[in-house]
C-alpha cells in the first residue's frame, strides 16, 4: 500500500497544487529532483485548520490537501512568507501536532494508529526536531542540551562522548560547558542540530535555521545541514533563506 | 501613553490593586461586621433578669460563682432592702430566702382491683348526680378475683436512682387469700341493709402496720400497701409583687401568693377551724371542684390542709402561735422513685403456681409536694378503673395524713475548694461533703395513734452537703395552706439558660456526671435525692412569702432573714449602654455595707467539682462518686469574651494582611520581569536611570491613589481605628513594593563569557534530576513558590483551626458558646479570604515560569520524551517546591493554631501538611 502511495504522491508532487485558505487562493509549488532513496516521512493530503472552535473566532485554513515524501538523504525544504504554515507542516511531520485531516507516515507506518507513547519512541527513534531559535533549556550547558533526548533510555553515560564530537562538528567543541544565555543565535542552533542528531535520527526536522543569523552564521548551518545528507539522514527544513532553497534537494513553495 | 493607561495596561498591577482593594474591604467589613455581631450577642445575653445580686458582707470567691446563692443563712435585713428599693437607679429590688427542709409521708400507697359493680344497680340513687351513667346501661358485674378465695404473696418494693445507680428503699412481702366480693341484704329494722362482704375463707393481705390490711368497698378490693418512701423538700421565701415585677409574665403563678392574708391572720387553729366548718355545714359540688373560696383565692387543695389540720390538732403538734403558712408548690418532681407490687399466686404451701404480674408506678409529673394526689394508686393487673361510672363524685384527694415536718437542717449551699483552672477558664473543683443524715425512717405512729411497724422501710444513710441554720425561737408547728402550684420547667424556659444568672433559688443548676469513681467517661445526669440535703437538689418543692418564713423558722418580722436581694438597674439597653449606671447603682449598695455584684456581663460556665466520700454501702464503707460538672457563673465574662474574640478577629485580621503583603511581593516580582526588557529599551533610547524610576513610579502611583481613596472612604464609613490601620498597612505595603520595583529595574551588566556550568552539579540523566536542575536554576522562582505555597497551607491550617475551636477559643462559658457562634461565619469568611488570598498568591507565583516550563517540556516532548517521563518532570518540580514549602506551611498552620486556638494547632499543623500534599497534584495538573 505505501508503494502504490508513494507512485500517487511522485505523481502528485510534480504537479502543482491549488489549495484553498479562507477566500484566498494559494498554490503549493513543488520542484522534484529525481531520487530513488526511501521514504521515512510522507505527508498525505494534510490539511490544517485553526479557530473555529467554541471560542467563535473564524476558521483559518492554513494547509490544504498538502503532500509531501521525504526520501533518506534528501533535503526538502518547506518555502513559504510568514504564516504560510511552514512550522506547521514541521510540527505536523515530526508528530508534535495532529493534523486537521490528512495522515502522516513514518517509515510507512500511520501516525493514526500509534499511541502517544509510541510517537514519542518512534520520534525519538527516527526524527531530530530543531525548533526555531534552537529551544535550548536555560540552566544546562551546552553539552547538557545536547544530551537531554539520551536520558528517556538512559543512555546519558554512553552518548557522552558522542555529544562531545558533535558538539565538535557543529564548531562548538570548545564551549560545552557554557549554558544558552552565553552563546549567540547561531550558535544555539547548532547546539540544537547536535542535539537532534545525538541518537542517530534518520528524519532531521528544521524550522528557520538561519533566520536573524548573518550569512556566514547562516551558510554554516546550511553545511552542517547539507553534510547530514550525505550521512543519509533526511532533511525537512522550513525556510525563506534563498541559499538554503537553493541546496535543498526538494522544495515545495508555498504561495 | 500617560501613566493611567500604563497602570491599566499592566494587568499585574492593576489586579494587584484590586486585590489589595478587594483584600481591605472584606477585611474592614468583615471584622467590623463580626465585631458587631459579638457585641450584640454578648450584649443580648449577658444581662439577665437582674444587674446586681446583694448578699450580706462576705469575702469575695473570685470570678466563678457557684449557682445556688439562696443559702439560708440570712444576712439582709428588710430595712436595707427597703433602703436598695429607694435608691434611684433600682427598678426592681426582689429578696430570696431558702427557708426550710420539710419532711413529708405520701398518702399511703393501696394496690386496687375491680370488683362489682351490677349491685350498685339498686344503689344508683346515692350518687344523685346527673352527670352519672345511667345504672341500666352498667356493665355486668366482674372481676379480676375469682369467686373463691385464692392465696397470693405480694411483694412492694420501692426504688430510687440518683442516676448513676440504684437505691432499694424497701422491699416487704405479705401474704393473704382474696377472692371477689358478695353483696349482702339483709333484713335490718325499719327496712334492708346492703353491705359488701367477701367471700368465705378469705383472709385478706394485710402488710405490717401501719398497711391497713386489704378490703372489699364500693369497687374494689384495695390492699393498703406498705407506706411509700419518704420525701423532703425545700422551700423558698420571695416577695411575690417584687418577684412577679422580676419574671414578668412567668412569675404569674406568684399571684395568688400576693392575696395571702397578712401574718395577723394566719393562726393556724382558726384556719383549720374555718375549713372544718365548711365541710360540717356542707359544700357545694362547684366548691368541691374548685375550692371554696378562701379571701379571694379559691384554695382547689383545702381538704389535705383540713384533713392535716384535723391530724395535728389530734397528736397535740398545733399550738396557739402555730400559723398557717401559704405556699406555692411545684407541680412534678425531679426525684427518680418508683414503687412496684409483684402479684404472685401461691399453693398451700407457698410455690408459686401462678406470676400474676408486676404493676409500677413512679413519682412523676402528677406529684404535687402537700398534697399528694394519690402517687400510688395501683391496679391489679387486668382490673378496670370504673368508678367514673358514678360520675362527678366532687371527689378530693385527701392528702397526706400527716402534717409535714419543717426542719432547718438543711442551709448553706455546698462547700467548694478550688482546684486547678484550666487554660480555657475552666475550673476543676472539689466538694467538701457534711454530715451523714439518715433518710426515709418511718413515723413512730400511724394515723390511728398506732405504733408503726419499722420494718417496712430501710433507713438510708445520704450525705449532706450543707449545714444546718440557727433559727429563732422555738418553733411552732406550721400549717401548709397550698395556694397554688408552678411548673418549674416553665419558668425555667421563660427566664432562659443565660439568664439565669447565677441564682439558683427555686431553679438549682443541674449536675452532669462525667467521670465515675474509676475515672471512666461516663455522661450521667444526676438527679436529686430523696433528701434535700444532698448534692443534687431539685427545684423548690414550695415558695412562700416572708411571713411565711417567719412562722417556719420562728422569726420576728424584721429579722435579717434575707439571703439575697436580686436588683434590676432602671436604665434600660443592652449591657454595654447599662454598665455605668449599674456599676454606679452597686457602689451605692456597697456603701450600704452590703456584698454587691455586678451579674450583668457574666454568664455560665461548667466547673469540674471532685465528690469524695458520696454514698455508703451496707457494711459502711464510703465511696466516691466522681467527677461532676455544674453550670457555674463567670463574672465579667461579657469583658472577656468580647475581648478574646476581638483578638481572634485581629489576628485573623492580622493575617490576611500578611497574605496580602506577600501577594503585594510576588505580584511586584512578576511586575519587574515583564518590564525589564522595556526598561532596557528606554534606556537604549537615552532614558536616565531616574527618569525610568519615575515612569515606573507613576504607574505604582495611580494604585496608590486608588487605594488611598478606599481607604479613606472605607476609614469613614466604618469610623474606626481599626479600619485605619488596615488601609494604612495596605497603602505602605503597596509603596514598599513599588519603591522596590523602581529600584530592581536598574541597568545591569551582563556580559560573561566564562563557562557557567559547575560540573559538580548531579548530571542530568531522568526526570527527577532534570527537575531538580530547572529549580535550581531558578532559585528565586522556586522560593517564591515555595513561600507562596507555604503561605497557602498555613492559611489552610489557621481556616482549620478556627472551624475546629472557635467556641473554645472564645473560653468556656455559655456566652462564649453563643458569642462564638455568632461570629463564626464573619471569622469564617475571612480565614476563607486567607485561604484564596494565599492560593491566588501560588498561582500568581507558579505562573512566573509558566510559559517557560511549557515551553521547555514543548521541547522535551519534541525531543522524544514520553507524555509519563514529561508528567513525573511536573510531578518532580511541584513535589520538589513542595518539600520545601512543607516545613514553613505546616510550622506556619502550627504557629496560627495556636495563636488562634491552641486545643486546636495540632490539627491545623495536619491540614497544612494536606494542603502541600493536595498542592502537589494540582499544580502538576495545571502545568499540564
Amino acid at each position: 500500500m505505501t508503494n502504490e502511495l508513494n507512485l500517487d504522491r511522485e505523481a502528485h508532487d510534480r504537479m502543482t497544487a491549488s489549495t484553498r485558505r479562507g477566500a484566498h487562493k494559494t498554490r503549493a509549488n513543488t520542484i522534484v529532483k529525481a531520487t530513488d532513496h526511501a521514504t521515512p516521512l510522507e505527508l498525505s493530503n494534510i490539511t490544517i485548520h485553526y479557530g473555529g472552535g467554541k471560542g467563535g473566532a473564524e476558521a483559518v485554513n492554513v494547509v490544504d490537501d498538502f503532500n509531501m515524501t521525504l526520501h533518506a538523504g534528501e533535503m526538502h525544504c518547506v518555502a513559504g512568507r510568514s504564516g504560510s504554515g511552514k512550522t506547521s507542516i514541521l510540527t505536523v511531520g515530526a508528530g508534535l501536532t495532529l493534523p486537521t485531516s490528512g495522515r502522516v507516515f513514518w517509515e510507512g507506518d500511520s501516525l493514526e494508529t500509534m499511541g502517544d507513547d509510541e510517537i514519542a519512541d518512534r520520534r525519538r527513534a527516527l526524527i531530530g526536531y530543531v525548533d526555531q531559535g534552537g529551544a535550548l533549556i536555560d540552566g544546562m550547558s551546552a553539552l547538557e542540551n545536547v544530551l537531554l533526548p539520551a536520558v528517556p533510555d538512559g543512555e546519558v553515560e554512553q552518548r557522552r562522548d558522542m555529544a562531545k564530537d558533535l558538539l565538535d562538528l557543529v564548531g562548538l567543541g570548545r564551549r560545552m560547558r557554557h549554558r544558552p544565555a552565553q552563546l549567540s543565535g547561531g550558535e544555539r542552533q547548532r547546539v540544537a542540530i547536535a542535539r537532534a542528531l545525538i541518537l542517530g535520527t534518520r528524519v532531521l526536522v528544521v524550522d528557520e535555521p538561519t533566520a536573524s543569523l548573518d550569512r556566514a552564521a547562516a551558510n554554516r548551518i546550511i553545511s552542517i545541514l547539507k553534510d547530514t545528507t550525505s550521512d543519509g539522514i533526511a532533511v525537512l527544513v522550513a525556510s525563506h533563506d534563498h541559499e538554503l532553497v537553493r541546496q535543498s534537494d526538494t522544495l515545495t513553495e508555498l504561495i | 501613553m500617560n501613566a493611567v493607561q500604563r497602570f491599566i495596561r499592566s494587568r499585574v498591577l492593576l489586579l494587584t490593586a484590586s486585590i489589595l482593594i478587594v483584600a481591605m474591604c472584606l477585611s474592614v467589613l468583615v471584622q467590623g461586621q463580626s465585631q458587631a455581631a459579638l457585641n450584640r450577642t454578648v450584649d443580648q445575653n449577658s444581662r439577665g433578669l437582674y444587674d446586681v445580686l446583694v448578699q450580706a458582707k462576705a469575702d469575695d470567691n473570685g470570678g466563678l460563682m457557684q449557682p445556688d446563692i439562696a443559702t439560708g443563712q440570712g444576712g439582709v435585713s428588710f430595712e436595707q432592702l427597703d433602703s436598695i428599693r429607694k435608691l434611684s437607679g433600682t427598678s426592681v429590688a426582689a429578696p430570696i430566702s431558702l427557708v426550710s427542709r420539710v419532711t413529708q409521708n405520701l398518702e399511703s400507697p393501696r394496690l386496687d382491683a375491680t370488683d362489682y359493680l351490677g349491685f350498685n344497680a339498686g344503689l344508683a340513687g346515692t350518687s344523685g348526680d346527673p352527670t352519672a351513667t345511667d345504672p341500666s346501661k352498667w356493665p355486668a358485674a366482674e372481676s379480676v378475683l375469682s369467686d373463691t378465695p385464692k392465696k397470693y404473696r405480694l411483694t412492694a418494693s420501692a426504688v430510687s436512682s440518683d442516676g448513676h445507680s440504684d437505691q432499694t428503699l424497701f422491699k416487704t412481702t405479705a401474704e393473704g387469700s382474696v377472692g371477689k366480693a358478695k353483696l349482702i341484704q339483709e333484713q335490718v329494722a325499719g327496712g334492708q341493709n346492703v353491705r359488701i362482704q367477701g367471700p368465705e375463707g378469705e383472709t385478706g393481705i394485710k402488710f405490717p402496720t401501719p398497711a391497713g390490711g386489704s378490703e372489699h368497698n364500693l369497687f374494689n378490693l384495695s390492699v393498703s400497701l406498705p407506706m411509700a418512701p419518704q420525701v423532703t423538700e425545700s422551700v423558698v421565701a420571695v416577695d411575690p409583687v417584687s418577684e412577679r415585677a422580676l419574671l414578668g409574665t412567668a412569675g404569674d403563678f406568684l399571684a395568688p401568693l400576693e392575696k395571702a392574708p397578712p401574718a395577723d391572720a394566719r393562726n393556724a387553729g382558726a384556719i383549720g377551724r374555718h375549713f372544718e366548718s365548711l365541710f360540717t355545714n356542707g359544700i357545694s359540688m362547684d366548691e368541691l371542684k374548685e375550692g371554696p373560696d378562701f379571701l379571694g383565692v379559691k384554695l382547689k387543695y383545702w381538704a389535705p390542709l383540713m384533713t392535716q389540720y384535723q391530724q395535728a390538732k389530734r397528736d397535740g403538734q398545733l399550738t396557739a402561735d402555730s400559723q398557717a403558712i401559704p405556699l406555692i408548690v411545684r407541680s412534678g418532681t425531679a426525684v427518680d422513685l418508683k414503687y412496684s407490687v409483684k402479684i404472685e399466686e401461691i399453693d398451700d404451701s407457698g410455690n408459686v403456681t401462678n406470676d400474676v404480674g408486676t404493676v409500677t408506678r413512679s413519682l412523676d409529673k402528677d406529684y404535687l409536694p402537700f398534697v399528694s394526689k394519690s402517687p400510688f394508686a395501683l391496679a391489679w393487673p387486668g382490673s378496670k378503673d370504673l368508678s367514673q361510672l358514678m360520675g362527678d363524685t366532687g371527689s378530693f384527694s385527701q392528702g397526706l395524713y400527716n402534717p409535714a415536718t419543717w426542719s432547718t437542717n438543711f442551709a448553706a449551699a455546698p462547700a467548694y475548694k478550688d482546684g486547678e483552672t484550666a487554660a480555657n477558664g475552666a475550673v476543676d473543683k472539689s466538694a467538701s461533703p457534711g454530715d451523714w443524715v439518715t433518710v426515709n425512717r418511718l413515723p413512730d405512729k400511724a394515723a390511728n395513734g398506732a405504733a408503726v411497724d419499722q420494718t417496712q422501710r430501710n433507713p438510708v444513710d445520704e450525705r449532706s452537703y450543707r449545714e444546718n441554720l440557727e433559727t429563732g425561737k422555738k418553733l411552732a408547728t406550721p400549717l401548709a395552706m397550698v395556694y397554688g402550684t408552678f411548673d418549674a420547667a416553665s419558668v425555667k424556659d421563660a427566664a432562659g439558660d443565660v439568664n439565669r444568672l447565677p441564682l439558683g433559688g427555686y431553679d438549682p443548676a443541674p449536675f452532669t456526671l462525667t467521670k465515675d469513681a474509676s475515672g471512666t467517661d461516663v455522661n450521667t445526669e444526676l438527679k436529686p435525692s430523696l433528701s434535700a440535703t444532698g448534692l443534687v437538689s431539685q427545684s423548690a418543692g414550695a415558695i412562700t412569702d416572708y411571713y411565711g418564713l417567719a412562722a417556719a423558722r420562728g422569726y420576728e418580722q424584721n429579722a435579717s432573714v434575707i439571703d439575697a436581694v436580686r436588683v434590676r438597674a432602671k436604665v434600660p439597653g443592652s449591657w454595654k449602654q447599662a454598665q455605668p449606671e449599674v456599676e454606679k447603682l452597686a457602689n451605692e449598695i456597697r456603701d450600704m455595707g452590703l456584698q454587691a455584684t455586678v451579674v450583668a456581663g457574666s454568664a455560665r460556665e461548667d466547673a469540674s467539682i471532685a465528690v469524695p466520700g458520696y454514698s455508703k454501702d451496707d457494711a459502711g464503707k464510703e465511696s466516691p462518686l466522681g467527677t461532676v460538672q455544674q453550670s457555674w457563673v463567670r463574672q465579667d465574662a461579657a469583658d472577656a469574651v468580647s475581648g478574646s474574640l476581638t483578638a481572634t478577629n485581629l489576628t485573623l485580621l492580622f493575617l490576611t494582611l500578611c497574605g496580602a503583603a506577600l501577594l503585594t511581593g510576588a505580584s511586584t516580582v512578576s511586575y519587574i520581569r515583564k518590564r525589564r526588557s522595556e526598561a532596557g529599551t528606554l534606556r537604549a533610547m537615552g532614558w536616565t536611570q531616574r527618569r525610568i524610576r519615575s515612569w515606573v513610579l507613576a504607574e505604582f502611583g495611580v494604585g496608590a491613589a486608588l487605594l488611598a481613596v478606599a481607604g479613606i472612604a472605607l476609614s469613614l464609613i466604618s469610623w474606626s481605628t481599626a479600619t485605619a490601620v488596615v488601609s494604612a498597612s495596605v497603602l505602605v505595603l503597596y509603596a514598599g513594593a513599588a519603591f522596590v520595583a523602581a529600584q530592581q529595574l536598574r541597568h545591569r551588566e551582563v556580559v560573561d563569557q566564562d563557562p557557567q556550568h559547575d560540573e559538580r552539579l548531579i548530571a542530568v540523566d531522568s526526570p527527577l534530576t532534570f527537575a531538580n536542575r530547572q529549580l535550581s536554576a531558578n532559585k528565586f522562582n522556586t522560593i517564591s513558590l515555595a513561600v507562596a505555597v507555604g503561605v497557602f497551607a498555613a492559611a489552610v491550617g489557621g481556616l482549620v483551626a478556627l472551624l475546629i475551636d472557635i467556641p473554645r477559643a472564645a473560653g468556656a462559658s455559655a456566652l462564649s458558646g453563643l458569642a462564638a457562634a455568632s461570629i463564626a461565619f464573619p471569622s469564617v469568611i475571612l480565614a476563607v479570604s486567607g485561604v484564596a488570598v494565599g492560593l491566588l498568591l501560588t498561582m500568581v507565583t507558579g505562573r512566573f515560569e509558566l510559559q517557560a516550563k511549557r515551553q521547555y517540556l514543548g521541547t522535551l516532548r519534541a525531543m522524544g520524551w514520553n507524555p509519563d517521563m514529561l508528567g513525573q518532570v511536573r510531578f518532580f518540580e511541584n513535589a520538589m517546591v513542595g518539600t520545601v514549602a512543607l516545613p514553613l506551611g505546616v510550622v506556619g498552620a502550627l504557629g496560627i493554631g495556636l495563636l488562634l486556638a491552641p486545643y486546636a494547632a495540632l490539627w491545623a499543623a495536619i491540614a497544612g501538611l494536606v494542603a502541600v500534599l493536595c498542592w502537589i497534584p494540582i499544580a502538576t495538573k495545571v502545568v499540564q
